[in-house]
């Protein structure tokens, strides 16, 4: 079924983003800056 | 980081010198190009004169940015293009994406940071984003690695100058600015700095993989509307109050929504910048936006005018150390045993996503990819596959414009015309040259 294949690739990547540890670089940072900007606003 | 193992390279170990060279010397003009148009892209809000929320311009120079982002790839290459990057190498929506809010938040903290400490202070903090480029290319993307020392000091030492420069000419372009509430605005701008070149990490990521700028900045650009309108909603005092501010706007739509546009292909130069000669080189050479946007002001709109001459004298002494930084790194050329460390941060990150090494291999050295991969000289060209959907783009993104621009109010406000047409037939030059040399070279691949 198309739509299984689907669901299946798409966990995939999901899993080799989130698992890459370069992606929680520019995570960390966007929380961080979303964090600051609440603070000073 | 994840571990490489050296015996497990997949891409063939070099790319001709000559093409190297090539591909260098389109990087580093587009680097020049970037900073010439992404500092004209100041100049149409400076026709905004009306009371209209900074949350709300930004919100409307992101919209300008998104139609012509959709609408000029789709011009260049098709979307068809798109789909194709999508298909090798679907991981990299997800970093557009999140390059895309990084921006927009830190374009939000600009604002914040200049109307507490000022232009002054505020530009040179978050132009740290260059050097914080130069870090997270080397600690992340093996940039400036086995170059050697007289490259690690042009570069490092470029950019300091740059930044030495952009603090001279901050300082004597808005010496005159009050700072109110000095922490949170240093906190603003520093904050800026450091999502910005952090940003860099998911362009350089997706272009060491293979991704096309051209499609890479269509995903970006979702991001990037998505954060600023949630933003805009939560800070701007919720939908009934973004609208009333939209309807206050409706007069300079166009201006800002111009502004975007040339926003756009300024980014998109720096984007080949960042994919030909690395952020680590890409990023100060865009960061000479700010003399570009010194001169908009001085030459078109009169800023500055009847300073004192210690001023001046900041402004041409921060103009040379700009220029003389710039110059340092667009001369610091990439050496054979640089690139070689650039292609095994390539195959850990093709081996990583199971991207086709044919496909990361063609992109690495601007071309398109080929069915033979033993004959890397076979340039294949690129097949127009441009669908009614692109024309769509194209027409319904052009209309809006038009639309726009009839609505707009023409600026009640003095401007020195020969500039203005000096300055923009300057950056049509490099809009020429760059498109040019992109096309020759690499074909848009």
């Amino acid at each position: 079924m198309p739509d299984e294949h689907f669901a299946e690739k798409s966990v995939g990547v999901w899993t080799l983003v989130l698992t890459d540890v370069h992606f929680w670089v520019p995570a960390t940072v966007l929380l961080a800056g979303l964090a600051v900007l609440h603070w000073i606003r | 980081m994840e571990p490489f193992a050296p015996n497990t390279i997949m891409l063939p170990s070099t790319i001709e010198s000559v093409r190297l060279r090539k591909l260098q010397l389109v990087g580093v003009l587009c680097g020049f190009g970037a900073g010439a148009w992404l500092g004209a892209a100041e100049a149409p809000t400076k026709l905004v004169k009306l009371g209209v929320s900074p949350l709300v311009v930004s919100l409307l120079m992101v919209v300008g940015v998104f139609l012509a982002r959709w609408s000029l790839p789709a011009l260049i290459r098709g979307t068809g293009q798109m789909r194709a990057d999508i298909r090798q190498a679907p991981h990299l929506i997800v970093w557009g994406i999140l390059a895309g809010c990084l921006w927009a938040v830190a374009n939000t903290l600009t604002i914040f940071a200049i109307r507490d400490i000022g232009l002054s202070i505020a530009f040179p903090l978050w132009n740290i984003n260059s050097l914080l480029g130069i870090f997270w290319g080397y600690l992340l993307f093996n940039e400036l690695r086995d170059a050697g020392k007289l490259r690690w000091l042009t570069v490092l030492g470029g950019a300091l100058l740059m930044f030495t420069g952009a603090t001279l000419l901050a300082i004597a372009s808005s010496a005159q600015s009050p700072a109110e509430h000095p922490m949170r605005g240093i906190l603003a701008a520093l904050g800026a700095g450091v999502l910005w070149g952090t940003m860099y990490v998911p362009y350089r990521k997706a272009y060491l993989t293979g991704m096309n700028p051209l499609s890479f900045i269509a995903f970006f650009t979702i991001g990037e509307l998505g954060m600023m309108l949630t933003l805009a909603l939560i800070y701007g005092g919720g939908p009934d109050a973004l609208f009333h501010q939209l309807e206050l706007a409706k007069p300079v739509l166009f201006w800002l929504m111009l502004g975007g546009f040339v926003w756009v292909i300024g980014d998109l130069f720096q984007q080949y910048a960042a994919k030909y000669i690395g952020i680590s080189r890409g990023i100060p050479l865009s960061n000479t936006n700010q003399l570009w946007g010194l001169l908009w002001g001085i030459l078109v709109f009169g800023e500055l005018r009847g300073l004192s001459p210690s001023l001046y004298a900041q402004v041409i002494g921060g103009s040379l150390l700009m220029a003389a930084g710039a110059g340092a790194i667009a001369l610091s050329s990439v050496t054979g045993k640089e690139h070689a460390r650039w292609k095994q941060a390539a195959d850990r990150e093709g081996q990583r996503y199971k991207v086709d090494a044919n496909y990361v291999q063609a992109a690495f050295s601007g071309r398109a990819p080929i069915n033979d991969a033993s004959n890397p000289s076979s340039q294949r060209s690129p097949q127009s596959s441009r669908s009614w959907l692109d024309y769509l783009l194209v027409i319904a993104a052009t209309t809006i414009f038009i639309t726009l621009a009839l609505l707009a109010r023409a600026p009640s406000m003095a401007l020195n015309w020969p500039a203005l047409i000096e300055l923009t037939a300057a950056m049509l030059i490099f809009l020429l040259a760059c498109a040019v040399a992109l096309w020759r070279v690499t074909r848009f691949n």
